[in-house]
């Protein structure tokens, strides 16, 4: 009979973030798929109660906690004592974690702690024959895998956007206390805070509702044979400040800004979208001035509506790879859906 | 940037310019013999107590990277390898079946001559035609100077990377992809070395923050393999000139998709078929078929083609489409896809071989058969002879003068098949400069006498033969609709030499989104180009003013990888990115640089980056 | 202490980023079709990481960088030719399958067992680098089992800046929101799993390849091989979705209304 733990942890803000309630939906969902009915939860984070008082509607059967002010702040060795402490003491054979950053420091190396195996980025699950079978993207989406592991414990992440987050009405619960001695090494990195990122405008925003991806088209000569960068630029930022949305770029834009040519200012690695770029999971994506060729749509399949606005009606949105292409100037387009957007 | 970067020397014995069949059997015959069994070893000379130091730079970003459907008789690579299995080889063969085919128009699209028309015309009458399966007719026989039974089927991108690990495994050479040359280094008519590419710079050759000077590589010895738009090869073209009477215009572009046959294709592996005809009667077309359902199918578009709007990459699509090809390849799914400049004036293209310091080998000095279409086997064994030049000069300790290369290396290539075969193929393509029936029956003259008869021909340099748009289609398009289809292409994303055929009757080309893809599907999909930032842009425009007043704009049709584009006041775009280093465009520029008449107005060297398929 | 650094760098290779990936049954489990002749490059991500190596090693005189990598030797033979002109290091070759397919945690001791035995590596001097997650597995756990193996507790994740300073180094991370978690910390040794840095690709040096390649090829010639998979992760299937949608391609719209229905469906 599998034994499921699910490792919560706290974030910057108070309570528990999206990633962790979507968790925890997977949990009650795997539970509920193995016919156990119960799971545990494994908290770790400093001055927990606030959290507590959220999770007595969760379903868990038990809540185990590691708090501590070593906790307080994300760091691998005091992460992976916790987490360690955590499965040990609740005799779990299945462990289960968001793939938040906090966790993905850490998790390999607790379930190495435990002797446990793991895979991470799980995009679901089934039950055949009585047996667990997970499903994870390889190669940067573009081949998914079914697999399954006999050892025990079992780890496995969850990605964002799998699951709903878990409603969760305040009342509190009660959780058992699990000592942690942190050793010297496991603590002595300090950690100083957050920092925003050196560009001025903050374009990342995992949770927006629209992915904007500006490609190279951008930069290149337009109609009238010239450069409209200083445009581009205004048209763009405009644009996210009107709509909230979340700004992704191909390789070939980020790449121009070492080359030394007059690109998005604002642009930095950070916004690549694509092979070695980041997965985004936003519910609509709007593609403006690029191709739509094979490789650089991959990092775009988790967007679920997609548009995109090119001058060529047979470009590679246009072949299946987008719902709607809008056959037109993005400049002239993205101006007026800017007017349209600031008269609210 | 106050202070000037320092560009670094460095010391070699033997510097190689281009990985490909050449420098292969170059490197191949070398490095069997530098270390000797009893342990000892040919001594460097710049290092010593080491071995030899050999160093050898291509620019393409991997050995797999190179370009070409073969077929060949490899005689010289098998002499090389004489336990040669092609099993051994992704993507090779033993050839087991040659079949030729003339190819009708089944749209009438084409441009025929008259007295092609007379010949289609007596062919059908003679029943051939109405028996023609699939719009084709098969020749009866096959030339023997066009047999390659029996010969293999080969990938040239595979086959560099099992010659090239071969050679790095030996220990005793070094192979440096992406590593493009700028020049040789010249000093008092010797050749004392290659300096390599400036890295760190924007498009226009500027330094940028990681700017790292070229470094020159200081060698005794320079191999020149760079093949024929190789820049280096061109360089000392233009230093040294050419030998009296020897000339380098005539070319023809090499484009071809390697395909994946659907499940009925029915074609075993060795299959060779060579067609002629169609999309145009200059352009020669072929399908190789390797193991595991590949096959590699391509076609010719030659510089005596005149047509001021030649486009291989819709004559590749044209050629695919044909009934009699179709039948074999619909359902098929592009794996790869790449294109080349051919070097088609053989011998008489053939520069100085050797000089003070450095010796020519493979296509870039001349080595192609014309007449039977082969230059592999030639590049390999042009290789061969080359090293067994130098490991007598190395032998005896003499210097790497003109004198002794042509004593021990030019005398080599003189005394072999490549000079005899090569003589015999000299005057097999000219009478392709009148058209095509003329050129089959001179090729046909020159293949049946082994080249004692044959047509004279004058050469043109390319720019000189090409007509323009309205004199090309008249009688076919008038100049107003001419001019009324030049104003759509301007406004549009449809290019003017796609909007000229579909208007003269060339069928629309529907994709299939596996095989028939756009342009640049190919170049992404098929040729998966990429290009590395910090280089200067490779192609460039000599005299803008020119360009400006060219009606033609051939460079922007016949662009492999559609990346040359109409830019800003009549002057030419280059986008780097989108490059297969072709060579194309250098040969078909309509202006003469005005510097000097023998070149064009295009300025075409070596660079980074380009295709990335290896399955080619 | 002087600031001689040894750094060892975890990576490998995994397919040139336009190649066509067609997922095929294996012996052991899934392969890519023609794996072999798929042309390769160092993982991206540990590109990053080895660049970093080296420019580090650059900055701190006596430092010493070490590749340390799983793959197919012929392949991992091809590779060299491509980085081996970027900075100097040492290599330390074990042969054996490197796709996405394969058990991290299979592998990970075997990749412990051979840092371990890299003579004259100094664990209080030593950074272990490698990149975050591969462009081919993507799990993200490699370096973190590695280090745990090595006894390393101090491990950082979507690493951008490493700085050393005065009296230790500073980290910063990548985190939520496209923000960065700095940290920092005094001893060795620590393990940086790298996103992608901010320093350029170096440029190629003929010098540097050439001083390379002499290590490289006795290298090759010493691997060890990998270990067999151990069966425990066990694949039912591995397939390429097929995403194709109709798309509404709309040819004759002004801008204006172009514009008008992409934020009402913004909105929506």
């Amino acid at each position: 009979m599998e034994q499921l733990l699910v490792i919560l942890h706290q974030g910057q803000e108070d309570g528990l973030s999206k990633a962790n309630l979507e968790c925890l939906t997977a949990a009650k969902t795997l539970s509920e798929l193995l016919g156990t009915d119960s799971f545990q939860i494994g908290l770790i984070g400093h001055q927990l109660d606030s959290v507590l008082t959220l999770l007595g509607n969760s379903g868990a059967s038990k809540i185990l906690k590691v708090d501590a002010p070593e906790l307080q702040s994300p760091r691998y060795g005091s992460d992976v004592a916790a987490i360690a402490a955590l499965t040990k003491s609740s005799g779990a054979n299945l462990v289960l974690a968001p793939a938040t950053t906090r966790v993905e420091r850490c998790i390999a190396g607790a379930c190495q702690r435990v002797g446990g195996k793991i895979d991470t980025r799980i995009s679901g699950f089934s039950i055949e024959d009585g047996q667990l079978s997970v499903k994870r993207w390889f190669y940067r989406q573009r081949i998914e895998g079914t697999l399954t592991r006999k050892a025990r414990p079992w780890f496995l992440t969850f990605g964002a956007g799998q699951f709903e987050p878990m409603n969760l009405e305040p009342n509190a619960a009660t959780a058992t206390d699990v000592e942690v001695a942190f050793s010297e090494s496991e603590t002595h990195t300090e950690i100083k805070g957050i920092q925003k990122p050196a560009t001025d405008t903050q374009t990342i925003r995992p949770d927006a509702n629209l992915l904007f991806v500006a490609g190279a088209g951008w930069s290149k000569k337009q109609g009238d044979g010239q450069i409209h960068v200083d445009q581009a630029e205004h048209l763009i930022k405009a644009f996210l400040q009107n709509s909230g949305a979340s700004l992704g770029s191909s390789k070939s834009l980020v790449d121009q800004s070492h080359e030394g040519a007059k690109v998005l200012s604002f642009m930095s690695h950070l916004n690549q979208v694509g092979q070695t770029g980041s997965t985004p999971r936003h519910p609509k994506g709007l593609a403006t001035c690029c191709h739509g060729e094979e490789p650089h749509v991959v990092g775009w399949r988790f967007i679920k509506e997609r548009r995109a606005v090119n001058t060529d009606a047979n470009c590679g949105w246009a072949r299946g790879k987008a719902d709607v292409v809008y056959v037109g100037d993005a400049f002239e387009v993205m101006d007026l859906v800017n007017k349209l957007l600031e008269k609210g | 940037m106050n202070q000037p970067f320092e560009r670094q020397v460095m010391q070699a014995d033997i510097a190689c310019v281009g990985f490909g069949p050449a420098t292969g059997g170059f490197l191949t015959t070398l490095s069997r013999n530098i270390m000797k069994e009893d342990g000892s070893f040919i001594e460097s000379r710049v290092m010593p107590g080491m071995p030899l130091q050999v160093l050898c730079y291509e620019r393409a970003d991997d050995l797999s990277f190179g370009v070409s459907g073969i077929v060949t008789r490899a005689r010289s690579i098998k002499s090389s390898f004489p336990d040669l299995n092609p099993e051994e080889i992704p993507m090779a063969a033993n050839v087991t079946e040659e079949e030729i085919y003339y190819l009708f128009d089944p749209h009438g699209a084409s441009r025929r001559s008259k007295p092609l028309r007379a010949m289609e015309k007596l062919l059908k009458t003679l029943g051939l035609g109405r028996k023609a399966k699939h719009h084709a007719v098969k020749l009866p026989m096959i030339p023997s100077f066009l047999e390659k039974h029996p010969g293999l089927v080969l990938s040239m991108g595979q086959f560099n990377t099992w010659v090239g690990s071969q050679i790095m495994g030996s220990g005793t050479a070094q192979l440096w992809p992406a590593s493009p040359v700028e020049k040789a280094l010249i000093e008092d008519d010797k050749v004392v070395g290659v300096r390599l590419m400036d890295q760190g710079t924007d498009k226009n050759g500027k330094p940028t923050e990681t700017y790292m000077p070229g470094m020159d590589i200081h060698a005794e010895f320079t191999v020149v393999g760079d093949g024929p738009v190789g820049a280096v090869g061109r360089q000392l073209d233009q230093t040294f000139g050419l030998p009296e009477g020897h000339h380098q215009r005539e070319w023809a572009i090499g484009m071809k998709a390697v395909v994946e046959l659907p499940e009925t294709c029915q074609l075993k592996p060795g299959t060779v078929l060579h067609t002629m005809g169609y999309p145009e009667p200059e352009i020669f077309g072929f399908l190789y078929v390797y193991p595991d359902s590949l096959a590699s199918v391509g076609i010719f578009v030659p510089s005596w083609m005149d047509c001021p709007n030649r486009t291989a990459y819709k004559y590749l699509q044209h050629f695919m489409k044909h009934p009699k090809i179709w039948q074999h390849l619909e359902g098929g799914t592009l794996r790869s896809w790449g294109a080349k400049s051919l070097q088609e004036a053989g011998r008489i293209g053939e520069p100085f071989l050797a000089g003070d310091g450095y010796a020519r080998i493979g296509e870039g000095s001349g080595s192609t058969n014309v007449l039977s279409g082969s230059g592999v086997d030639e590049a390999w064994e042009t290789g061969v002879q080359l090293a067994k030049g130098v490991l007598e000069l190395l032998d005896k300790g003499l210097p790497f003068t003109r004198e002794n290369l042509e004593k021990t290396y030019v005398s080599r290539r003189r005394k072999s098949w490549v000079e005899s075969e090569g003589r015999m193929a000299e005057k097999a393509r000219n009478g392709f400069q009148r058209g095509f029936l003329r050129g089959m029956i001179g090729m046909g003259m020159a293949g049946f006498t082994k080249g004692k008869l044959g047509f004279k021909a004058k050469s043109q340099k390319t720019y000189e033969r090409v007509p323009s748009l309205e004199e090309y289609y008249r009688g076919r398009i008038d100049d107003s609709t001419l001019a009324d289809l030049k104003k759509q292409a301007e406004a549009g994303p449809t290019p003017l030499h796609e909007l000229i055929m579909d208007h003269i009757g060339w069928p629309k080309i529907d994709f299939d989104e596996k095989l028939i893809v756009s342009q640049q599907d190919a170049l992404l999909l098929g040729g998966k180009v990429q290009a590395p930032p910090g280089y200067k842009d490779h192609v460039t425009f000599k005299d803008t003013n020119l360009c400006m007043d060219c009606q033609v704009k051939l460079c922007v049709a016949v662009c492999s990888g559609q990346a040359i584009t109409n830019g800003e006041n009549g002057i030419p775009q280059f986008e780097n990115e989108k490059c297969v280093h072709c060579g194309v465009c250098f040969w078909n520029c309509t202006q003469a640089d005005p510097n000097d008449p023998e070149q064009s107005n295009i300025h075409f060297s070596a660079g980074p980056g380009g295709l990335h398929s290896a399955e080619n | 202490m002087s600031n001689a650094y040894h750094i060892v760098v975890c990576g490998s290779l995994v397919p040139d980023p336009l190649q066509t990936l067609i997922p095929q049954d294996g012996p052991t489990g899934p392969t890519l079709k023609n794996e072999m002749m798929l042309p390769v490059v160092l993982d991206p991500w540990a590109s990053h990481a080895l660049y970093e190596a080296g420019h580090l090693a650059k900055q701190h005189p006596g430092s010493k960088v070490w590749l340390v990598t799983l793959g197919p030797k012929a392949k991992l033979q091809q590779l060299m030719m491509a980085i081996a002109q970027k900075l100097a290091f040492d290599l330390v070759v074990i042969d054996g399958p490197a796709g996405g397919f394969t058990d991290a945690c299979d592998l990970a001791p075997a990749l412990a067992q051979a840092i371990e035995a890299i003579p004259g590596l100094e664990k209080d001097r030593m950074l272990l680098f490698g990149g975050c997650s591969s462009a081919s597995r993507d799990a993200g756990v490699t370096m973190q089992l590695v280090g745990e193996s090595l006894g390393i507790s101090n491990q950082f994740t979507g690493v951008d800046v490493l700085n050393v300073q005065a009296d230790g180094f500073e980290v910063h991370e990548r985190v939520e929101g496209g923000n960065y978690q700095v940290s920092q910390f005094k001893s060795l040794p620590v393990v940086c799993a790298w996103a992608t840095g901010n320093l350029p690709e170096p440029p190629n040096n003929p010098q540097t390849g050439m001083m390379n390649m002499r290590g490289i090829m006795p290298a090759m010639q010493k691997a060890a091989k990998a270990p067999a998979p151990s069966g425990d992760s066990h694949f039912l299937d591995a397939s390429v979705p097929q995403q194709s949608r109709e798309t509404d391609i709309k040819k004759d719209m002004t801008a204006q209304a172009i514009a008008e229905e992409i934020v009402a469906w913004i909105k929506a």
